[in-house]
């Protein structure tokens, strides 16, 4: 447990409206405690990735303590990386995580809300893989 | 040897996925490991997903079961959360 800030988590989209949404369930889930920035959605509000909405989410989602980062499918992935070759200006720790992505959310929120450092949540997140739902 | 406590409780209400949050983070506070089972099924109490996964629903008995120190607390907790937050309209 820690009694500085919280870990942030940033969802990177194609779709800002699937971005947002789960933003909003793994808030009501794993209370308000936790800054989730969505980043969905090109700048002009299409399908599609934007480097500067995630530049911008990371940097909102950073309480000092480190960012973890799920991104949904295909090219939130590529532009994630792209950003992270860039890696100036960008929060430290930093981690990408390859989970689901509504589930992955939920359970890094969590790991997020009881002190859990970036690894932690990390791993939280990526065990999501492995949990049955039925 | 660990201390090691149980108690039953049948749900007010389905366990959806925000008394689940609840719980999960009620159960990270403490040291003891904490499981709960309904109908043949078993989760852990400090994973969001797991609980969520055993699909308890309103008028089945849950059971809280806890091993390590501070274990007696931590099945007091989590039965209390299991009470207030299923409660029909929360």
């Amino acid at each position: 447990m820690t009694d500085t800030g919280r870990v942030g988590i940033v969802l990177v989209s194609h779709s800002a409206a699937l971005a947002a949404g789960t933003a909003e369930l793994a808030a009501q889930v794993g209370g308000s405690e936790v800054a989730i920035m969505p980043a969905g959605g090109t700048d002009d509000g299409r399908l599609g990735t934007s480097i500067d909405k995630i530049r911008y989410a990371l940097a909102a989602a950073d309480s000092g303590v480190g960012v973890v980062v799920l991104p949904d499918l295909g090219s939130s992935v590529l532009t994630v990386r792209a950003l992270l070759s860039d890696g100036v200006g960008l929060p430290e720790p930093l981690a990408v995580v390859d989970a689901p992505f509504v589930e992955g959310a939920v359970a890094a929120t969590i790991a997020a809300a009881v002190g859990g450092d970036v690894k932690a949540v990390a791993s939280a997140a990526e065990e999501a893989r492995y949990a049955r739902k039925l | 040897m660990p201390a090691s406590c149980e108690s039953s409780i049948t749900l007010a209400g389905d366990l959806h996925a925000r008394p689940a949050g609840s719980l999960a983070i009620a159960a990270a506070k403490f040291e003891s490991s904490i499981e709960l089972s309904a109908a043949g099924r078993c989760a852990d109490a400090k994973s969001v997903l797991s609980i969520m996964g055993i699909g308890a629903t309103s008028g089945q008995l849950v059971t809280v079961r806890a091993t390590g120190p501070d274990a007696a607390e931590a099945v007091a907790a989590i039965t209390g959360i299991l009470a207030e937050a299923t409660k029909v309209g929360s």
